[in-house]
């Protein structure tokens, strides 16, 4: 295998709202390399979320190729693809999305759950996962003991307790004051720097894109080309 | 049991609902539960030990139709036959009649037989001695007696509306039971021979038998109606569990009501049920998303729904079934309208069944939002608001 992490080939997706065609995602070519920590920048409704959904396998596309860590994803079944997302994929939310009723620990645990280890390793990886976003202190926390910032590192934690290949981040600090955002973009450096994971991270935020290796921008579904961004956007060196 | 944790933790996310939920449950399932034990006692369940060896012939037409008392010897010499007593109603008013709380059974019964055949009446001899001797004696059931407060010395007047005369008794004696109903003032079939002296009105209301052996009562049941087949009074003979159960017929069709009260008991908590896990699912939609991004699949989502809803119906059902056990425990020391409330319990089968039937009707009230929620696009979780 190449290292190449994800390839997609004129990939395209279309919804159908009502009786409205709409086109998120126009044949889309990229190849993300390993270790890359690549921010994909657009104004809102540009389909970058979408194009990050699709890596994830969390949405089928319309048409086109995907091709993510080696496996055709157009060919899995639901099941397949559920277990391919647990083993390979670490995701954070804008929102950060912790289960209200779980605490930091338990929530970081969870995607352990779907895995062979047993309590007391599950227990062991998570506490370990939390320590390296530095919150081996709130371990005990539910998520409304927390703050915004702490929230999305606890979020962070839990994607990537499995250890996976890929680490999607659909904006990570867009619900952040400045000083969480810059801890949680710190962080997300730390570990790509540090730990070599690969990293999508799509963003509105410059300053949060300074962080990342390489951008690419997305204008009305269309990938644009390296180095190019949409008119009315100032680029951001590479 | 991976999931435990998460599946415990979603029972009590909202627990106001879930005490609710299971509050309504379990007053349904306390209900259910008495009815299912009233249910297997009335048609299911076997006669108490003593009561399993006695018998009860009457007229055949109708138990308002007396029998000549001769008939007695007649039954005696029934194989398996081991005593045979008279029992006449008496009926009557005591106090004001037209007060329901004043009525309780009066019978008429020979009172040296009765104590023979009453295997588990428990009462001092002495009172028992006293009761045989006197004519104008009467015993009364331990609870009869605490009802009215009546001690062993007292009068008691009965007004006659059968009978052409009064009762004027003196309790000779208190006996308890763990199996017949207490309710019951059994007076000397003496008091009626003198009463009616040379009357034709002196005649036998039933026969009561105790035979040697339970088993041998079909057979006995059968011949001693042989006997009578072209008699003036011809008899139906029965087990005295079967007898107790035919009053029961003049209330109506009992297992339909008792059915149709189950059945619409069960339908009401799967609609609670239902609507407390569709709320509850509803609340989720956007943690399903979360679980399906981080790899749960679509069955392992489902079934701890299911789980969810199991428990809360399992806890209800554990709830009022442990009140309705209480509550079978308060029937069975109260008045007894047929003596198999005397013994009245949820059966252990009867207990897993029901315990079964709520978790049944837990899963099957989350199943449409369980599959709803399972089936939804992460995209379409993960954007859902409420």
């Amino acid at each position: 295998m190449d290292d190449v992490v994800i390839r997609t080939r004129n990939l395209s997706k279309e919804y159908v709202r009502d009786e409205f065609r709409v086109v998120a995602l126009k044949n889309a070519n990229i190849e993300i390399h390993r270790g890359e920590f690549i921010a994909l920048m657009g104004p809102s409704g540009s389909g970058k979320s979408t194009l990050l959904h699709l890596a994830a396998a969390m949405d089928r596309p319309s048409g086109g190729d995907l091709e993510v860590m080696g496996s055709q994803l157009n060919s899995l079944s639901d099941s397949e693809i559920a277990r391919w997302r647990n083993r390979h994929v670490g995701f954070v939310f804008q929102s950060f999305n912790l289960i209200p009723v779980l605490t930091a620990l338990e929530n970081v645990e969870l995607p352990l759950k779907l895995t062979h280890l047993k309590k007391g390793e599950r227990m062991q990886h998570a506490a370990t996962a939390l320590k390296l976003v530095g919150l081996d202190d709130r371990m005990g926390h539910f998520p409304r003991q927390l703050s915004g910032g702490q929230e999305q590192r606890v979020a962070i934690a839990r994607a990537i307790v499995t250890d996976p290949d890929i680490l999607l981040c659909d904006e990570p600090t867009g619900n952040l004051d400045a000083r969480s955002a810059s801890e949680v973009l710190t962080l997300l450096s730390r570990l790509n720097k540090e730990f070599g994971k690969t990293i999508v991270m799509v963003t509105h935020d410059p300053h949060a894109a300074h962080f990342a290796t390489k951008v690419r921008y997305i204008d009305k579904g269309e990938l644009l080309p390296e180095g190019q961004a949409p008119e009315d956007w100032k680029a951001l060196p590479n | 049991m991976r999931f435990l944790t998460l599946i415990v933790k979603n029972c009590l996310r909202n627990r106001r609902r879930s005490f609710l939920t299971i509050f309504s449950l379990s007053i349904s399932l306390c209900l259910l539960g008495v009815m299912a034990a009233l249910y297997y006692a009335l048609f299911f369940g076997a006669p108490p030990t003593a009561q399993a060896r006695r018998a009860v012939t009457r007229h055949k037409v109708s138990i308002v139709f007396p029998m000549p008392i001769y008939y007695r010897e007649q039954i005696r010499k029934v194989r398996g036959v081991e005593e045979v007593a008279i029992w006449q109603w008496y009926g009557g008013a005591y106090r004001d009649s037209r007060d329901q709380r004043n009525f309780f059974p009066r019978l008429a019964v020979e009172a040296d037989r009765l104590f023979k055949i009453y295997l588990d009446y428990q009462i001092p001899d002495e009172q028992k001695q006293a009761f045989i001797r006197d004519p104008a004696g009467c015993i009364l059931g331990r609870s009869l007696a605490d009802r009215f407060n009546f001690k062993v010395g007292d009068k008691i007047l009965i007004k006659g509306d059968i009978f052409p005369f009064d009762l004027d008794l003196t309790v000779r004696g208190i006996y308890s039971s763990e199996e017949s109903n207490e309710d019951t003032l059994w007076f000397n079939f003496k008091y009626l021979e003198n009463a009616l002296r040379n009357s034709s009105r002196l005649a036998a209301g039933t026969f009561t038998i105790l035979a040697t052996d339970a088993a041998d009562i079909p057979r006995i049941s059968k011949e001693v109606d042989e006997l009578f087949a072209n008699a003036p009074a011809p008899t139906r003979t029965e087990s005295e569990y079967s007898f107790g159960l035919s009053f029961l017929s003049f209330l109506g069709n009992i297992k339909v009501i008792l059915m149709s009260i189950c059945g619409a008991v069960t339908f009401t908590i799967l609609l609670i049920s239902a609507n407390t896990m569709a709320m509850s699912v509803r609340e989720r939609v956007r943690e399903v998303g979360v679980l399906k991004t981080l790899g749960f699949q679509s069955s392992t989502i489902m079934g701890m729904i299911l789980a969810e809803s199991a428990i809360i119906a399992l806890i209800g059902g554990v709830v009022g079934l442990s009140i309705a056990q209480v509550l079978c425990i308060g029937i069975r020391q109260g008045p007894a309208i047929v003596d198999q409330t005397k013994t009245l319990t949820i059966q252990p089968p009867v207990l897993l069944a029901l315990l079964g039937l709520s978790m049944i009707i837990g899963i099957s009230s989350a199943i449409v939002p369980a599959w709803n929620a399972s089936r939804t696009n992460i995209i379409d979780a993960l954007r859902f608001t409420d």
